[in-house]
């Protein structure tokens, strides 16, 4: 114990220096574990920083990825970038999103930070977004270059760029193509503030990212839009096809119908011709009978009977012929009334049948007109008859003439009006009315509108519909009293 | 000079050519003297060499005869009138008569009655045509 105490007082001794040179041996580790503590908690905090951002970015990434299945709004899906873009780097000047037009020459732009759009518009290769449109990759532009990128923009240019970001010039900028495969959509640019180390160069495969993210989403827009329109073709194409056929089909119908109709037509006119003659030899022959027969005798009545009935035949034949005579080549001084009241004595029987009553209004000063009274007697007849077969039940036709002065240059217009109770016309026939061989009768040939039309025209005139399904049609025909005809 | 006026009617239908023969010979009485031509030619001879006063023809088909003999009377004997009576009246044959000065057109089965009438006036204007003095 004594020895032990002796030593240890000896040893006490001599390690008084040793134990100095020991605290200042410690004292220096110490310093240099503070040190390295210090030195790790740095490398920490920036390892945390670095996480945080990786953090946010992949939050950003998410947050587009999300915008790109919740929304197919491309104007959304790009305004979400942009503004990711600058939330990520909290002092960047903004962010610009350029579209290119399609034939590739002109970048638009199309999303900004600012929520400026439209312009500026720039040309592949020209300052930052055209830079960017033709790089390969996403790229971090700094320096000489970036200003010359900057001076390539017209006055106008860079005052539309500088008005969509908080700093102008930016001293650096992140350039992003959008592309898909091959194919060039648009750029991303994320402009920088005064200061040169704001952007850095591990920034570029995020900016990258977006970038893909974008072209991705704006690509399946482009193609979900073709896919839509296609189809929109598609279903048009295929609803035109169906009506070309129906209407082919209609058509041939129709054609056969009217050679036949004009066969018959050409038969009863030179059946009308052939029975001329002997009409002519009979019914005179009676009336030379009658020169000669005393006023009591009691033939007579008989003799009356059959000039009747001969004078019937007549008229019958003359009504054939007319439904085929061809125009007429002569224009005459035509009283409009006069033939509006031949026609209806025309159709009298056949209105009857139909149990249709007929009233007219006629204007009684009506002035004549120069034109072609076969012409226009066809149309008004053409007109009745349709009139008609809208009554299959009976009802009310109405005739009526008035003058009219149309306009400011005093032109005064003759207006034939022909209304009547009947079925009327569905809208979906409106348009189509007047064209050849469109028809919605069974037997009918589609051409008496379509001629009758043609007529009115020829006249310097024109017809007019209105027609209110379950209540009735109103044609009216108006010609110009103080015109020629024009000579087709 | 004789007051008889002669009508002549060419048709190549039989009875209506009759018909009017003899029925306008029946209305307008002894003062005219209506007869036939059995074809256009023939009545082309008797308008060249006989008094003829008004000639009355149906120019219908089949055959141009009948257009033929009105162009030749226009041409060659322009004072004598001619009424155009036909069967076959389209618009064509009316124009067609028109450009060959024809003035009085006719379709039948006109009324006799109708046919007198005209062919009274066409007469009467004959009359009074040789009637009044020629002024040069």
């Amino acid at each position: 114990m004594k020895q032990q105490s002796v030593s240890s007082r000896r040893q006490r001794a001599r390690s008084a220096n040793g134990q100095r040179d020991e605290i200042a041996h410690l004292r220096a580790e110490l310093m240099a574990a503070y040190a390295r503590i210090a030195e790790l908690d740095a490398q920490l905090a920036a390892s945390i920083q670095q996480t945080r951002l990786v953090n946010e970015r992949l939050n950003t990434i998410l947050t587009v990825s999300a915008a790109l299945l919740i929304t197919h709004e491309i104007d959304t899906v790009m305004q979400v970038v942009v503004r990711e873009a600058v939330h990520l780097f909290p002092d960047t000047s903004g962010a610009l999103l350029f579209l290119v037009d399609q034939g590739g020459m002109r970048l638009r732009l199309a999303a900004s930070s600012s929520g400026q759009t439209g312009v500026p518009v720039l040309r592949p290769g020209q300052g930052l977004a055209g830079r960017a449109f033709l790089s390969p990759r996403a790229m971090l532009i700094a320096g000489p270059a970036l200003e010359d990128a900057l001076s390539e923009l017209s006055e106008t240019q860079s005052a539309q760029e500088r008005s969509a970001l908080t700093y102008w010039p930016p001293s650096s900028a992140l350039l992003a193509p959008l592309r898909i495969e091959d194919t060039r959509l648009g750029a991303l640019v994320v402009y920088g503030n005064q200061n040169p180390h704001l952007i850095h160069p591990r920034d570029i495969p995020f900016a990258q990212a977006l970038a893909d993210l974008t072209a991705v989403a704006i690509a399946e827009h482009r193609q979900r839009t073709r896919a839509a329109s296609l189809q929109r073709d598609l279903d048009q194409t295929q609803s035109l096809h169906a009506e070309a056929q129906a209407r082919l089909n209609a058509a041939q119908a129709q054609l056969l119908q009217s050679a036949k109709l004009a066969a018959v037509g050409e038969l009863a006119a030179s059946v009308a011709h052939e029975i001329n003659n002997p009409l002519y030899a009979a019914r005179n022959s009676l009336y030379l009978v009658e020169q000669d027969m005393p006023p009591d005798a009691p033939q007579r009545h008989f003799l009356t009977i059959a000039q009747n009935e001969l004078g019937r035949i007549a008229r019958i034949i003359t009504r054939m012929r007319d439904f085929y005579r061809p125009a007429r080549d002569e224009l005459e001084l035509t009283e409009i009334n006069d033939l509006l009241a031949e026609t209806i004595e025309l159709v009298q029987t056949h209105l009857r049948h139909g149990h249709v009553t007929v009233t007219a209004s006629f204007c009684p000063n009506l002035p004549p007109l120069v034109a072609h009274p076969d012409q226009l007697r066809q149309v008004f007849l053409n007109l009745m008859l349709n009139a008609c077969d809208a009554m299959p039940n009976g009802g009310q036709l109405h005739i009526s003439t008035e003058l009219s002065c149309r306009n400011e240059r005093d032109e005064r217009w003759v207006v034939i009006a022909v209304r009547d109770t009947g079925v009327g016309i569905n809208p979906e026939h409106m348009p189509h009315l007047f064209e050849p061989f469109y028809t919605t009768k069974p037997q009918g040939t589609g051409l008496g509108l379509a001629i009758s039309a043609h007529i009115v025209t020829q006249h310097g005139g024109h017809i007019q519909v209105e027609s209110t399904p379950g209540v009735g049609s109103t044609f009216t025909v108006l010609l110009p009293v103080d015109r020629g005809v024009e000579e087709a | 000079m004789s007051n008889l006026q002669h009508i002549l009617v060419v048709d190549s239908d039989p009875v209506a050519a009759m018909v009017t023969q003899q029925g306008l010979q029946l209305l307008l009485g002894k003062d005219v003297e209506v007869s036939l031509a059995p074809s256009p030619g023939a009545a082309w001879l008797r308008c060249m060499r006989e008094s003829v006063d008004l000639l009355i023809v149906d120019p219908s088909p089949p055959g141009r005869a009948a257009a033929a003999l009105i162009k030749a009377l226009h041409d060659e004997r322009p004072h004598i009138p001619v009424v155009v009576l036909t069967a076959y009246d389209t618009p064509r044959l009316r124009s067609q008569m028109k450009r060959l000065g024809v003035r009085h057109y006719l379709a039948k089965p006109v009324e006799l009655a109708e046919l007198k009438n005209t062919v009274s006036s066409v007469l009467a204007s004959l009359n009074n045509a040789q009637a009044s003095p020629v002024i040069h």
